[in-house]
């Protein structure tokens, strides 16, 4: 009863194209973005930001940015994780040669590096296509991190080879670096990711979007139609690599504090397409639901022994744990292979016609 | 309706349920928690698995036998990082509200934690590994690398190959083969201050983390090189790679060094009579015989308390594992004799670890003498320097096979104070201990 | 100039100048690219004849050699444990056939690219329940593998070969010869090329999917055995050897998805072409370990002007 859709009547199509068409999406949603600004940051305790709210923003984030590519605009990449560091490694350069610069600019610019490097191993997109073209991806994932490695200039030198974030203030507080809070890098985070998601929604279902969308469908098709397939494939590649640096600056800046170019490696760009695949490929809300499964559950999992008293070694947990993420994994592309994303597609019709069957 | 209300609901009670576990848990008036990152799963776990081990136990052991550290009970967790970065991170926000120290057990981890250290306040025990510049206790007062940093490490073996005579080293050539990771890094800059101040050529040949198993590449560069040692920065499935390799290519094991990580007889015991002449440095000696190494063996071991693997008990590693939790046992010691407490707190414990007196007696006492070089911490000396032995593979165990050898303090100190500044510097506002004096 | 030097000169002035260690580079690469080009056989196999991107045969040819070494660590003697594996790799096979694979037929193929993904996960923290994370030895003498070395010396140098390794190659070789009859001589065989050509055909004349599946499941569990065998022997067995599975694709980019013979060929250039450019061009120019991406540029670069591989089936796109 509360989503009856009856009643609510357009009279324009500016008003049928509205970003919410049903009036309780907005209520929903309202409701939700007021759980996550006013009563978490009341009631949640460090561990909960550290471990829980920031990485799961931060993932969803990635996750956004890779399903533009692989979800809208049908480009499977492999190479999430080195993408992110570029972001990151881009960020950290442009905080240490101008200190003075806003850390909210300098975020905003990492993004460009990403997008220009995603560019670059996005042109043999052109000529590759399918598995093929998520192989080639993987050049960029190992030869990135190669580099992350060995250009000693990225990380300024230090004898670690890993890269530090400084304490950054703006506006009188302190958002970066070992001295922030956790609660203002929660608002940081969810600020950035609200602004990104915006402009992520409004892109996907604008001309742009619909342009990947009949890319992702069947490029030829979509070429002869008129549709420019190189300047199609490359945005898609541009945004998408542009939000997965920005996910990847504020990884390191506003959650971990430090990084080496192995976090960048091969799992991190696993565990966004597990996000990804999970949430739903093509959908924007999919990334969220997604992220807390996959971020979230395992987190959760490791107190359960400890919370029943069971005698299970931490190692026991952790294998298990992987056994679950995989057997989850698994489980969800049998029961739902469109993802959670779906899954709430369907609660919701249903909660529209409730109490009616049809 | 009722589905969207219960979800509704049922978020700020999943949400409330994830506070409310990631909260400290009270813990009973005589008892204190050390967690320990442990890593029993992963590419390292082989490595990981022996020193974990001998770290519980001794903790079990103190616990049977007198009932915990001067009545107060020690509880001794683990929470599984798999020598991963990102788990490490989320496990020390996990135990930092409940647990009075931090071992991170990676130099990754070590340098993800370290600059909360000043923020949270628990100190960080790294014994033997971490960040080589944590030395200096001025600027980094909340970590402790006893009893020896790599740098340490690095000079003790240099002195070693060269018999004594660092001279002696002038235009010969020396490999290090290292992991690429930041461990693996650790002694590049020592070694490239002892090169130009010794004039030998040093050439670093990184391992990543996928060629662990499959070195060809570096021996063949290696055996191209025709080096003088090989000096050897490898963990987990790297060691036996490097050893298999060394023996393929017919490098001679006596010329081939590795660090105190890279001596452990399950790695070794693999590769067999292949390593015989291997050598390591350690700053730890096993001594199965040793009073402390029967108690465990009586109130541990045979009272099946816990397990570990055939032959584990006399392994370099465990052993080593238990001279890790006495660091840990004496920081606390130290701290309820001086604050006149008994559940210390992780700021007390700051000030024992700093305050450890680890003399020839005070070993004898609780049954370590011979397994560890004597020596003391202070509030600009978190180290230690203990020194160590060179250890060599005889095929089936490690023996020494050298007298003491203590690093080069001249050399380290300084790059020591260089890097902690700069590490300092590029983390501005970065306190420093103004009281120490020393 | 001198850059140019260091590059189109130096290198190739260095190979000619020692003849022996050249040869060595040559033989290390190729007993390289034998196991790599056996792991990308077993991709093969099952992309051919159920296109599925199997991912988890890295973690096969893992769990093969751990169930090995442990049945024989249980004191079951090593000829016996042998067929005992290839019997634990057939239950894996119709495990997965039953429980994640028979529910997703028809799923688009990234689907169940990422069930194998899972499948992997589960693998891992399954295996290392049961196996524990300790660095195995391979049981070589039980399995009488030689291990000794034969030694040359052309041209004034030595170069020295491995016993285990020739072993390898000869397995390999031997592998590969009996797979290509039994898919070009036996009816299970044929039965397999022809689901690879046209699925509904091959259903419609009555070939069983499910069997079929078991069977290319079960053989590329055979392929992992003899995979973690050989490669165990080098370096021992530990689930640090699941990455290797990163290794095979390149070479099924270069060799192509479908091709038995691409994967061959595909796997030795591969392994041949990464070791020279490292000891020759990475480690002199670029501070080493370029063998973590060289495969992956070089079959990139190779697919700009032959999308669909070496030996790959010619993409024809319909509208």
């Amino acid at each position: 009863m509360l989503y009856r859709t009856v009643g609510q009547f357009k009279t324009s199509y500016h008003a049928d194209h509205a970003l919410f068409p049903v009036k309780q999406d907005a209520w929903l949603l309202g409701f939700i973005l007021l759980i996550a600004f006013v009563v978490l940051p009341a009631t949640a305790n460090e561990f909960v930001f550290n471990a829980l709210l920031i990485p799961v923003l931060v993932y969803a984030l990635a996750a956004l940015g890779l399903n533009i590519l692989t979800g809208y605009a049908g480009q499977l990449s492999l190479g999430t994780g080195a993408f992110m560091g570029v972001g990151a490694y881009a960020c950290y350069k442009l905080v240490t040669i101008f200190p003075e610069l806003n850390i909210v600019v300098a975020i905003a610019l990492s993004g460009f590096f990403s997008a220009a490097v995603g560019v670059a191993f996005g042109l043999p997109s052109l000529r590759i296509k399918g598995f093929y073209l998520a192989i080639a991806t993987l050049a960029a994932q190992f030869f990135l991190v190669w580099l992350f490695e060995k250009w000693a200039w990225l990380y300024n030198y230090n004898s670690s080879g890993a890269i530090q974030v400084p304490n950054i203030d703006m506006f009188g507080l302190t958002v970066a670096g070992p001295n922030a809070k956790a609660v203002v890098q929660y608002y940081f985070v969810l600020c950035v990711v609200c602004l990104i998601t915006w402009f992520a929604i409004n892109i996907t279902r604008g001309r742009i979007g619909r342009i990947w969308k009949s890319v992702r469908d069947m490029d030829i098709a979509a070429e002869l139609v008129g549709i420019n397939l190189m300047k199609a494939k490359l945005s898609a590649f541009a945004v998408s690599s542009y939000i997965v640096g920005v996910a990847g600056a504020l990884f390191v800046f506003l959650w971990r504090g430090a990084a080496e170019p192995v976090l960048f490696d091969i799992p991190l760009s696993f565990r966004v397409l597990f996000i990804v695949i999970i949430g739903g490929m093509g959908s924007i809300l999919g990334n969220y639901l997604g992220a807390v499964l996959i971020v979230a559950l395992p987190v959760l999992i490791s107190f359960v022994p400890g919370a029943l008293g069971l005698p299970v070694s931490s190692a026991m947990v952790e294998h298990l744990n992987t056994m679950i993420v995989g057997a989850t994994i698994i489980g969800f592309l049998i029961l739902e292979p469109h993802g959670l994303a779906r899954l709430w597609a369907i609660i919701r019709e249903k909660l529209v016609i409730w109490p009616f069957p049809h | 309706m009722k589905t969207l209300m219960r979800k509704s609901a049922l978020l700020p009670a999943v949400f409330a349920l994830a506070a409310a576990l990631g909260a400290s848990p009270a813990l009973a008036e005589d008892a204190v928690n050390v967690t320990n990152l442990s890593y029993r799963t992963g590419p390292f776990a082989a490595t990981g698995t022996p020193l974990m081990n001998g770290q519980r136990d001794y903790m079990l052991m103190l616990n049977e036998r007198d009932g915990g550290v001067n009545g107060v009970k020690l509880v001794y967790d683990e929470c599984e990082t798999g020598y991963n970065t990102e788990k490490g991170a989320e496990c020390y926000e996990k135990t930092k509200g409940s647990s009075i120290v931090t071992q991170p057990w990676s130099t990754g981890i070590t340098l993800q934690v370290l600059p909360k250290s000043n923020v949270d306040k628990i100190p960080i025990l790294a014994p033997g590994y971490g960040f080589s510049p944590m030395s200096d206790g001025k600027v980094f007062q909340w970590a402790f690398n006893p009893p020896a940093s790599y740098w340490d490490g690095a000079s003790m073996i240099l002195k070693n190959i060269s018999e004594g005579n660092l001279d002696s080293l002038k235009g010969k050539k020396i490999v290090l083969l290292h992991l690429d990771a930041p461990y693996g890094k650790e002694p590049i800059p020592l070694l490239q201050a002892y090169a130009e101040k010794y004039g030998f050529t040093l050439l670093p040949i990184p391992v990543g983390v996928k060629e662990m198993q499959n070195q060809s590449a570096q021996w063949l560069q290696i055996r191209r090189e025709r080096p003088d040692f090989v000096l050897m920065w490898g963990w987990g499935a790297m060691n036996v790679g490097a050893v298999t390799e060394a023996a393929k290519t017919k490098f001679p094991m006596d010329k081939f060094v590795g660090i105190w990580w890279s001596g452990h007889d399950g790695d070794m015991k693999s590769v067999g009579e292949a390593g015989k002449g291997y050598r390591s440095i350690s700053w730890s000696l096993p001594h199965s015989e040793s009073s402390v190494m029967q108690d465990i063996k009586k109130y541990v071991l045979d009272a099946k308390k816990a397990e570990i693997g055939e032959g584990e008990f006399d392994w370099v590693f465990y052993q080593r594992g238990v001279l890790i939790s006495m660091f840990t046992v004496e920081g606390i010691k130290a701290a309820q004799a001086h604050f006149n407490t008994k559940v210390v707190s992780a700021e007390q414990l700051r000030w024992g670890l700093e305050n450890l007196k680890l003399d020839e007696a005070a070993l004898k006492a609780i049954g370590m003498d011979g397994m560890i070089a004597p020596f003391s911490t202070a509030c600009n000396n978190h180290a230690g320097h203990a020194g160590g032995w060179m250890l060599q593979w005889d095929g089936a165990k490690f023996v020494k096979v050298s007298d003491h050898i203590t690093a080069d303090a001249e050399m380290i100190d300084p790059l020591v104070q260089t890097e902690a500044k700069k590490y300092a510097e590029a983390n501005a506002p970065w306190p420093i201990n103004e009281e120490c004096k020393m | 100039m001198d850059f140019l030097n260091s590059i189109l000169v130096k290198p190739f002035a260095d190979m000619a100048g020692a003849p022996d260690f050249l040869l060595q580079v040559l033989w290390e690469g190729l007993v390289a690219g034998v196991l790599y080009a056996l792991i990308a056989l077993g991709f093969v196999l099952i992309y051919k004849s159920s296109r599925i991107f199997n991912f988890a045969q890295g973690i096969m040819v893992v769990f093969a050699a751990l169930t090995l070494v442990g049945l024989h660590e249980k004191g079951v003697p090593a000829l016996l444990a042998v067929p005992l594996t290839l019997l634990v790799m057939f239950i894996l096979a119709v495990v997965i056939e039953r429980v994640v694979l028979r529910p997703l037929v028809n799923q688009p193929d990234m689907i169940l690219f990422m069930a194998t993904i899972g499948i992997t996960l589960f693998l891992v923290g399954f295996g290392e329940i049961i196996f524990g994370g300790e660095n195995k030895v391979m049981i070589t003498e039980q399995l009488y593998i030689p291990t000794g070395s034969i030694e040359f010396e052309p041209f004034g140098g030595f170069v020295s070969i491995e016993q285990k390794d020739v072993t390898a190659v000869v397995g390999a070789i031997l592998l590969v010869a009996g797979l290509i009859l039994f898919l070009n001589r036996s009816k299970m065989g044929r039965a397999i090329r022809a689901l690879g050509d046209d699925h509904q055909a091959a259903l419609s004349v009555g070939i069983s999917l499910s069997t079929i599946w078991v069977l290319v499941w079960f053989i590329a569990g055979v392929i992992a055995l003899v995979t973690g065998i050989v490669w165990g022997a080098r370096a021992g067995v530990s689930f640090a050897l699941e990455v290797i599975a990163f290794k095979a694709l390149p070479v099924l980019m270069l060799g192509g998805l479908e091709s038995v013979l691409g994967a061959i060929v595909g796997g030795l250039a591969i392994g041949i072409l990464e070791k020279l450019f490292e000891i020759y061009w990475g480690q002199p120019l670029l501070g080493g370990n370029t063998e973590t991406w060289f495969a992956f540029v070089f079959a990139l670069i190779v697919l700009l002007f032959r999308p669909q591989g070496l030996f790959g089936e010619r993409i024809i796109e319909r509208v």
